[in-house]
């Protein structure tokens, strides 16, 4: 039962799609079902729930046209806040309520995470330039909007580039499955369950940012504040609308609860804060708490397509020659192009590795993997097409040629963000050190095979 | 000759692209994001959806235009080759409405007004008329279309390099003609 609930995340209201069918232009996977000119249908079997539909659709409720349905029925169906922005038809169920009732609760301890995705945004909701950088404004309002610890889903992708970083080596120098798959895109992991289980192995066991980080607030961030696993509420800011379904998925519960209760979306973050009277754009510039708030440049880049990759490398290199990368920028593995292919001398090792945004154009690739015609070592695959600062969750744009710029802005101010940070790989993060020799002990130790990683079925 | 936009209902998928393009082009503050909208989409060209045709209406800026005719105080104008709707002037009457054969003129709130000094009533939105005015001589809706189903028919534009076309087709045709006698 929770399954079909879930999978049926991404929605498309019959009455204000006029069946264009731009929406299945852009779907990855073609899970949009209907006549040209009719109104369309998500298939949720197929569905990965990237929400790329809900940001190209155009078709919108029309003040000059009648409807069956009212306003505030549509509201109510898609779980959103009192509004008056035009609604789409192209939509998909939202966490607002849940979120904002725990959060009335001034006794409730909770600790929130943002995706580096989500700094580079949430601005733009308050009339902001596209691309604004904001993680100090960001930090203001989620404390003013009661969550007690504002931690930081960069900190968990550091931890991710410990443990795939390792997970890599072990794999080439003890000859796992080769080529290694990321694993931070929810929708990326449902693609290959659905269409490619026969390449599952493939997948790098490491759960993604967002679950790492929800395992780590309820067993050592509950333990930093002396609370019990099970009074923490956990929440994460995502810029996507897969994450919502990857936080449900029932093996998400190695801390003993679900790690994350609860995913908000970019926009669903900005209708909290304009709900409850917050003057964004007036706030001061406030920190991340520590110690699960503490990131390199490398944990920012996770936001933009290659930025996994990148960070990886800049770990990778180290623990294969012992030694330090001479330039931390790996500008090969940055750029536009669907697939892109970036190798590194190591001296002993030539580390091959390809770099996927867009999952279409994923196909091919898995195709030659299939057919035993590759000889890459790690693979990085972002659903959406510039990686997360292009995810279903972002704030919409009302024209598509500002969506080109938006993600041009918001990919350079992650870039400025790195560069700004005192570390800039993951290994060198003083916090990431401390928790492996508080907590973790080592990359896939005992403890990190528990909490951080996770295991895959195939759908069929 | 007045200029006007022509909707091409061949490569017109329904979109509604332009419409949105079109309202937020007439905004009175540059908005980028849904997010930041607190009102409708209010635009001014209208997508047709029928069992027999799919594409957007808009004023035909007429050159003997009814709608100006048949306002009683005088709001609608000729104004550089485009019939436009003065909204001060507008009383909301829907003279126009009735008077436009293309069904171009709706009623809308206007939201100039939101900001005022405090009177309830002056703040009350104001019904004024709204139609297309080629946004200035560059129709947001033409840029926007992502099928090119949207054309802007300049008139005395059009009519010369038809009748240069014209010229230079019949020119070779007649000098092939000549050769050949
Ligand atoms: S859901 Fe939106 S984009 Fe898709 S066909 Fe309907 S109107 Fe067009
Ligand atoms: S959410 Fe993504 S996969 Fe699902 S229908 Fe929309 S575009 Fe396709
Ligand atoms: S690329 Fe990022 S935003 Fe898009 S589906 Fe994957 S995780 Fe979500
Ligand atoms: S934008 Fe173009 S294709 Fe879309 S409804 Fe308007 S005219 Fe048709």
């Amino acid at each position: 039962m929770v399954a079909k609930k879930l999978q049926e995340n991404i929605k498309i209201d019959a009455e204000l799609c006029t069946g264009c069918g731009r929406c299945s232009e852009v779907c990855p996977v073609n899970a949009i079902e209907g006549q040209q000119g009719k109104a369309q249908s998500v298939n949720a079997a197929k569905c990965v729930m990237c929400g790329q539909c809900v940001q190209i659709c155009s078709g919108y409720d029309s003040p000059f046209e009648q409807y069956a349905t009212s306003r505030s029925q549509r509201l109510q169906e898609r779980n959103m806040p009192i509004v008056n922005e035009p609604l789409f038809a192209a939509y998909y169920h939202g966490d607002f309520f849940k979120v904002k009732k725990r959060l009335a609760d001034k006794k409730q301890f909770s600790m929130v995470q943002c995706a580096p995705a989500v700094r580079v945004s949430l601005a733009e909701e308050f009339g902001m330039p596209l691309g604004s950088l904001v993680p100090g404004k960001m930090v203001a309002a989620l404390k003013r909007l009661g969550f007690t610890r504002v931690y930081d889903t960069n900190f968990a992708a550091d931890l991710t580039i410990m443990e795939e970083g390792s997970e890599l080596v072990k794999r080439i120098t003890e000859g796992g499955p080769l080529p290694m798959f990321t694993s931070c895109c929810p929708a990326w992991v449902k693609f290959v369950e659905n269409e490619y289980p026969e390449l599952i192995d493939h997948l790098s066991s490491c759960k993604s940012p967002q679950q790492m980080a929800g395992s780590m607030f309820k067993t050592y961030g509950a333990a930093v504040d002396g609370v019990d696993a099970q009074e923490v509420y956990s929440v994460a800011i995502m810029p996507c609308t897969c994450k919502k379904f990857e936080a449900d998925r029932p093996e998400m519960k190695s801390s003993g609860f679900q790690d994350v209760d609860a995913v908000l979306t970019t926009r669903e973050l900005a209708y909290l804060i304009k709900e409850a009277s917050i003057d964004f754009n007036a706030l001061p510039e406030e920190s991340f708490d520590k110690p699960l708030g503490m990131y390199s440049g490398a944990g920012t880049i996770f936001g933009v397509t290659g930025g996994v990759m990148e960070a990886a490398i800049r770990t990778a290199y180290e623990l294969i020659t012992k030694e330090a990368i001479e330039n931390v920028n790996i500008t090969s593995a940055r750029g536009e192009q669907g697939v892109r292919k970036v190798v590194l001398d190591t001296g002993s090792l030539k580390l091959k590795t390809v770099v996927v945004s867009g999952l279409k154009n994923v196909v091919p690739v898995l195709e030659e993997i299939k057919r035993g015609k590759t000889d890459f070592h790690f693979m990085e695959v972002m659903t959406c097409p510039a990686g997360c600062i292009s995810g279903g969750g972002q704030p919409k744009m009302l024209l598509p040629v500002d969506g080109k710029r938006a993600y041009e802005n918001r990919k350079a101010s992650t870039y400025q963000h790195d560069e700004e940070q005192r570390y800039r790989k993951s290994h060198e993060n003083p916090e990431i050190q401390e928790i492996y020799q508080k907590f973790l002990g080592e990359p896939l130790g005992h403890r990190s095979h528990k909490l951080l990683h996770t295991h895959y079925k195939p759908s069929r | 000759m007045n200029s006007f936009v022509l909707g091409d209902p061949k490569k017109c998928i329904g979109c509604r692209v332009c419409e949105v393009a079109c309202a937020v082009a007439h905004l009175d503050t540059e908005i980028k994001t849904v997010g930041n909208m607190n009102f409708s989409l209010n635009p001014r060209l209208y997508l047709v959806k029928s069992h027999e045709i799919t594409m957007p209406v808009q004023c035909r800026h007429c050159e003997d235009a009814p709608c100006l005719k048949s306002c009683p105080v005088s709001a609608i104008k000729k104004q550089s080759n485009r019939i436009v709707i003065d909204e001060t002037g507008c009383i909301g009457c829907k003279s126009c409405m009735i008077a436009c054969p293309f069904g171009a003129i709706e009623l809308i709130f206007s939201h100039q007004e939101s900001v005022g000094d405090g009177d309830l009533l002056q703040n009350e939105p104001e019904v004024i008329a709204s139609k297309c005015d080629l946004c200035g001589g560059e129709p947001a809706c033409v840029k926007a279309c992502p099928r090119e189903a949207l054309q802007y028919v300049d008139m005395v534009k059009e009519r010369t390099q038809r009748r240069i076309a014209a010229a230079n087709k019949m020119g070779g045709f007649h000098n092939e003609f000549m050769v050949r006698e």
